[in-house]
């Protein structure tokens, strides 16, 4: 009375319930991933009921099935790969998340491939019609996971050898890396008749080789001056002084795209600090900055010497009889670029005894006066 | 005429006449169609033409259609010859149209860089929309006799026939701002800029509102334009610039201002208030409502609406008398501000007994783990009503 189709519906019904039994015992007892299962298990049992009740859609047993003599399927790597997920997803249960998701993600790429493939198999006696359907079926969600999984690798493994090399290796590398990339393509476009095992092999070796130089940059850590920056705290802004840092990018963000939304932009020009104000065409030394709101002003350095715009945002308490300076700061920056600098100041000026400022340290008296309404 | 087509015509000129009738309401003051600024007209000018157009086409249209159900209406006849395409006719039905947006779409462009011009901007006035109410500040501008910023919230003071830039943003979720009479709409949104240009004719009180959804009082969110003439504005951004002078000893607002800083000015500005020490009073709406802002109200009483401009703070009669003034009295008559006579009691009473109550807000002390304690709006404070005379009292002296 049970069809194979639904045979196999109320087998993954039954799994994907011990499976949440199991997930929600020893895993995570809150009710997220149980009804994520649970959600599984109904639909699976639906569609159970329904292969049942339309007895797999069948109109005559017979049709279709292979006639004999037929060649044998071939082998499928789709149950080892099963195999494998359901392990990961036992190893998981017992120890870490990350394990039995990764086992839940083969398990259900390898069950989804499985099937469509042993359905496609059963489809006809040709063996093209029936790789061809299922192609039809699963290429749509192969080819794009497939991009991904790559793009990703190529992503993570080129930017870690980018963060472990220094600045010149770098675009030498990206340089060599986009030139051979050019060259073989080129070869491969201009003689189709290229043998297809010395494709596939260049492929595959040049595959391996980004993985490889990937993880052993990854193993090999930072280079040394980006350590160094983050030691000295730098990518924090910790301090808002005259820069006492060697390592640091001199070029973040040389330009920015958000002008529009700049209340006003602050120009050091032959050492003098101007500002204008969003919507007014005069310069002025005061500018008004909304009270109590996130807003954004922007640094212009048009002098030799690199610069930044430090932001005297009133004090704070920080315990009894203390009080401290809040300070916020752009990056240093050279010549002709830009720096962005969104802060906020809650209070009137009237409640701060000292005008809210800004000023470029090692400066000596420019300081463009920020009025707070 | 058969009685079919008699009841046809009858109801379609019924909802003409409701429509024409509509139309003539006298008591509207965000009709877009009475612009009284340059930008207003500006867009008027390309409303009014293509509202022509696309009236014509409509009629023609509808009564294409009208006459096609009537006149081949399923009388039991026989089935006509089919025929399919008309090339000639297809591709005149499409070339038309495309001409006539075309046509409309140059005229659209221009108005847009026209209505986009800040070049020549006189002065400059920042609106921060936040739930559920609009503060202005004025950036210190001395050659318009403002030397320090001004603060105000609700009713937007401008000189007239000044060309006058919003820069509009929001605390907290996007806002639109939009005085029909006097510019389109522009939208204030959190962590930007949005420019927009306006300015008017004549002295009068422009109305508008809120016209982004922005949660649960969005419909009380309103918002006034009021135009001075040149003198006038002077003599309010005089008044603007003077702080709150505490009360005479031994008098009720005195103790109201006492009730004012132990319940108020955490979340109110009033400038020049000293606290019992002699310090001045800051207020920290920042800790405590969490738009970060609450209404400044050192010059309550210039103002003759609150609480986003939802409610008078004028009585009917002398609401009346403001509001309807010719363009020449008006400005005098708003520079005198809420006198005690003219006093809207009652619901500045109900607002100081609860709030919420009057407009919603999120205030309930229980609900706020979403804001981190913090309020969104003002919260009923549970005075007495000893205290709220007091305040009452107090509240008044604020011009
Ligand atoms: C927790 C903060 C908070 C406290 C405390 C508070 N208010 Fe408010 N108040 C607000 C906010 C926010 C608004 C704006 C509400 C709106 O318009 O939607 C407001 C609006 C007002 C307005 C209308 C102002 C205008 O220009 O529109 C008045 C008047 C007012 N409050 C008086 C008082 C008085 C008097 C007290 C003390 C008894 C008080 N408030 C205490 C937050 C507070
Ligand atoms: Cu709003």
């Amino acid at each position: 009375m049970f069809t194979p189709g639904s045979k196999l519906f109320l087998g993954l019904t039954g799994f994907v319930l011990a499976v949440s039994v199991i997930y929600v015992a020893l895993v995570d007892n809150s009710i997220g991933g149980a009804v994520a299962l649970l959600s599984v298990a109904t639909g699976t049992a639906l569609l159970a009921g329904l292969t049942l009740f339309n007895r797999d859609g069948e109109v005559a047993v017979g049709d279709v099935a292979a006639p004999a003599g037929a060649e044998p399927l071939t082998s499928s790597m789709w149950p080892l790969v099963a195999t494998v997920g359901f392990v990961g997803v036992v190893a998981g249960l017992l120890t870490h998340p990350i394990v039995f998701f990764l086992g839940l993600i083969a398990l259900l790429a390898s069950g989804t491939e499985w099937l469509i493939q042993s359905w496609s198999e059963g489809a006809s006696s040709d063996k093209t019609y029936n790789a061809s359907i299922r192609g039809r079926m699963l290429h749509p969600l192969e080819f794009p996971v497939l991009a991904l999984v790559g793009l990703g690798v190529i992503i993570v493994a080129f930017s870690r050898v980018m963060l472990a090399v220094s600045r010149d290796a770098g675009a030498i590398i990206f340089i060599v890396a986009g030139a051979a990339v050019l060259f073989v393509g080129s070869i491969f476009a201009l003689k189709p008749s290229l043998k297809k095992t010395l494709v596939v092999g260049i492929c595959v070796a040049s595959a391996v080789g980004v993985a490889a130089s990937g993880i052993a940059a990854a193993s090999n850590g930072l280079r040394a001056d980006l350590v160094e920056a983050k030691e000295e705290q730098h990518f924090s802004h910790k301090e808002c002084g005259e820069e006492v840092s060697e390592h640091f990018d001199h070029l973040a963000e040389g330009t920015i795209s958000l002008r529009s939304n700049a209340v006003a932009t602050i120009e050091l020009r032959d050492g003098k600090l101007t500002a204008r104000e969003l919507g007014v065409a005069k310069v002025t030394q005061t500018i008004t900055f909304p009270r109590s709101n996130s807003a954004t002003i922007i640094f212009r350095n048009k002098d030799e010497k690199e610069a930044r715009l430090t932001a005297f945002l009133g004090t704070k308490a920080v315990q009894d009889g203390v009080v401290e300076e809040v300070l916020d700061c752009t990056q240093m920056i050279g010549k002709d670029h830009e720096q962005a600098l969104t802060f906020k100041i809650a209070k009137s000026s009237r409640a701060s005894d000292k005008p809210y400022t800004l000023t470029v340290p090692g400066l000596e008296g420019q300081s463009i006066e920020i009025m707070v309404p | 005429m058969s009685t079919k087509i008699r009841r046809i015509v009858a109801g379609v000129s019924g909802l003409a006449a409701t429509a024409f009738l509509a139309g003539c309401a006298k008591d509207a003051p965000q009709d877009t169609w009475q612009p009284k600024g340059s930008n207003a007209k500006i867009i008027d000018d390309l409303q009014q033409p293509v509202f022509a157009i696309a009236g014509v086409i409509g009629v023609i249209v509808t009564c294409a259609v009208v006459y096609c159900i009537i006149k081949f209406r399923d009388r039991g006849q026989a089935m006509p010859e089919q025929t399919h395409g008309k090339p000639a006719l297809e591709i005149g039905m499409t070339i038309l149209p495309a001409l006539i947006l075309a046509g409309v779409g140059v005229f659209t462009f221009r108005t847009v860089f026209d209505l986009s011009k800040t070049s020549d901007t006189q002065m400059v006035v920042n609106v921060t929309g936040q739930q559920w109410w609009w503060e202005y500040d004025y950036p210190a501008q001395p050659e318009l006799g403002i030397t320090q910023p001004i603060i105000t919230s609700g009713q937007r003071i401008i000189p007239v026939g000044t060309k006058v830039l919003l820069r509009e943003t929001s605390r907290d979720v996007i806002h639109s701002y939009w005085i029909p009479a006097l510019n389109g709409k522009r939208d204030a949104v959190p962590g930007r800029v949005h420019t927009l240009r306006l300015d008017a004719d004549e002295p009068g009180i422009y109305a508008g509102q809120c016209t982004e959804f922005c949660g649960l009082s969005h419909a009380n969110m309103r918002m006034e334009t009021v135009a001075l003439s040149k003198e006038d504005f002077a003599a309010w951004v005089a008044n603007q610039l003077t702080n709150a002078k505490s009360p005479a000893e031994k008098t009720l607002a005195k103790e109201g201002e006492g009730v004012f800083l132990n319940q108020c000015v955490r979340c109110h500005q009033v400038n020049g208030l000293k606290k019992v020490d002699g310090t001045p009073a800051i207020a920290a709406p920042d800790e405590n409502v969490w738009a970060g802002a609450a209404p400044n109200l050192t010059h309550l009483m210039s103002r003759n609406t609150f609480a986003g401009a939802a409610f008078d703070l004028l009585s009917k009669k002398c609401r009346a008398d403001v509001w309807g003034a010719s363009s020449e009295t008006v400005g005098k008559k708003y520079l005198a501000g809420v006198g005690e006579e003219c006093l809207n009691q009652t619901d500045l009473r109900r607002w100081l007994r609860n709030a919420p109550a009057m407009k919603p807000m999120y205030a309930d002390p229980a609900k706020l783990t979403s804001t981190n304690g913090k309020y969104r709006g003002m919260p009923n404070l549970g005075l007495t009503e000893d205290d709220i005379d007091k305040l009452v009292a107090y509240l008044s002296t604020l011009k």
